[in-house]
């Protein structure tokens, strides 16, 4: 077992996107997360055991959230870094940073395992009651990377400052693997009402994580 | 929507598509906007990075160490043959697993490679049943069977060393070492497929079946099976994209576990699933329910 990546203050030194970031934009030094994904496409499992070891607990807790056997949210996991291995010589650093790659592959494949039950069982989703998922980031996240525990703050600070029925839309969209017909099914609104909320709700975010990353760049 | 949608239309679906929230009949009207459009291109890629980002508001939830070093051993084991089956030469090199895994609890070190193969295709309504497309190794069932061919292994050293009133036992003893060292052969061969089968009941049983192509042998493991109800039995399928074979039946033991292997030759690419059903005992030309636990290759 690798020891714990050392903690690092956000965007210490300048080695990591800042939240919200265009793509591309600002980072001509690698990241610590970056490294790794090259050394993985490299070969280097090591790098994968460092990797998995940084994110494990981030990635559980987005899998544990969206489905509800254990033993699924285990094989997720599992699939989750071993997708991250098999494609890290395809991971595009311009294109976002290495913990929205990862989360997003953590997601899909939730999302598959999500839709797949639902096809055969029939069975509602965790949420489906418009349950607000979004908690407050803890103090520091114990156990959590310092680095990964900040952008986490500021991605809950965002999301906090969101009209209740956006963060809704895009909790049921993003967690809950809803489409907007779902969506407006579930919460019994106009069709064209969700595409809007959601619609403003992913501008919103992405200009709050903006100024909010911004700021923390500013006093870090 | 239609297919001739505005740069305006497609701009007000991007969000949704980064969230990949947007219905089915409007995907592929947008994702053939944005295909044509860099304009479109860029901003969708800076939205699925926003929505990216949503991940981080579900809390951390740190695993038990069991879990978590269970989930780490599985990753080294898959990426170290992953690593041989891209260099065939490093096959005859033992590889190891790593310290502190769970591996090392079962007092085995040393792993062979597979060679992990995925495709994806085959008949739509058993392709929808399986809810991941994946091949992995089996590591629990590997490292019982291993742990048993080392034990079968050593006794027959202690064996030869004994006088010649004990030749019948070696026999045994190499026979049956033997048989395990075919199983193993049958579930970490280089032409080893696997297959994770994912169940559709409450109850979760697991299962994996190995596809061992140089030999033909499918080699299936189930845990948590549960008993079928008197006069059924199950059924394991190879299912072809014409076809579903009958690859015999099987009952689970007591405690729900099943080791079940099966000859049968077939061309690599002609697979598309394999699948379990409940059957009157005996078993069934075709399959008649619906199946209890499926995988795709």
């Amino acid at each position: 077992m690798n020891p714990p990546s050392t903690p690092q203050p956000y965007l210490a030194q300048g080695t990591a996107a800042p939240v919200g970031a265009e793509p591309g934009k600002g980072r001509a030094v690698e990241s610590e997360d970056e490294a790794l994904v090259r050394r993985m496409a490299a070969g280097d499992d090591q790098a994968l055991g460092a990797l998995y070891d940084r994110w494990q607990s981030v990635v559980h807790g987005v899998v544990a959230r969206m489905l509800r056997q254990a033993d699924d949210v285990e094989d997720v996991v599992e699939e989750t870094f071993w997708q991250a291995w098999r494609q890290a010589s395809r991971f595009d650093r311009t294109r976002g940073a290495v913990q929205t790659w990862l989360l997003t592959i953590a997601r899909s494949r939730a999302l598959d395992r999500v839709r797949a039950l639902r096809r055969r069982r029939e069975e509602p989703l965790e949420g489906d009651d418009g349950q607000i998922v979004v908690q407050q980031a803890a103090e520091g996240d114990p156990g959590l990377d310092a680095e990964i525990s900040e952008r986490r703050r500021l991605v809950v600070a965002a999301l906090s400052g969101l009209p209740a029925e956006q963060r809704e839309a895009l909790e049921l969209g993003y967690f809950g693997g809803l489409s907007q017909s779902e969506i407006a099914e579930r919460t019994r609104q106009p069709l064209g009402t969700v595409k809007t909320r959601m619609r403003l709700a992913l501008q919103k975010l992405r200009s709050q994580l903006q100024v909010l990353g911004n700021e923390g760049e500013g006093s870090g | 929507m239609s297919d001739g949608m505005t740069h305006e239309q497609a701009r007000e679906a991007l969000e949704a598509l980064a969230l990949d929230a947007l219905d089915a009949s409007e995907r592929g009207a947008v994702m053939a906007h944005v295909a044509s459009c860099a304009i479109c291109q860029s901003e969708l890629a800076a939205l699925e990075n926003t929505a990216g980002e949503l991940a981080l508001a579900a809390a951390p939830i740190p695993m038990s160490p069991a879990q978590r070093d269970r989930i780490r051993a599985r990753l080294m084991a898959r990426t170290s043959a992953d690593r041989v089956s891209r260099d065939p030469l490093a096959a005859a090199v033992p590889l190891r697993v790593e310290s502190g895994s769970a591996a090392s609890d079962a007092g085995v070190r040393e792993l062979r490679p597979y060679m992990k193969v995925r495709r994806t295709f085959g008949p739509a309504a058993w392709m929808a049943m399986a809810a991941s497309l994946v091949a992995i190794v089996g590591v629990g069932a590997f490292l019982k069977a291993r742990g048993e061919r080392d034990a079968a292994r050593a006794s027959l050293a202690a064996v030869q060393a004994a006088s010649g009133t004990q030749l019948a036992a070696l026999d045994s003893l190499r026979t049956t070492l033997k048989a395990r060292e075919q199983m193993i052969a049958s579930l970490i061969g280089p032409q080893v497929a696997v297959m994770t089968l994912t169940s559709t009941m409450p109850t979760a049983p697991t299962a994996r079946m190995f596809w061992d192509q140089q030999h033909d042998t499918w080699t299936f493991v189930g845990h948590h099976v549960p008993m079928p109800k008197a006069g059924r039995t199950y059924q394991m399928w190879l299912v072809t994209p014409t076809s579903k074979i009958s690859a015999g039946t099987f009952m689970p033991s007591q405690n729900g576990e099943v080791m079940m292997q099966a000859t049968h030759a077939m061309p690599k690419d002609s697979l598309a699933a394999v699948a379990v059903t409940d059957e009157p005992m005996g078993g069934s030309p075709q399959p008649t329910t619906a199946p209890m636990m499926v995988a795709a290759k």
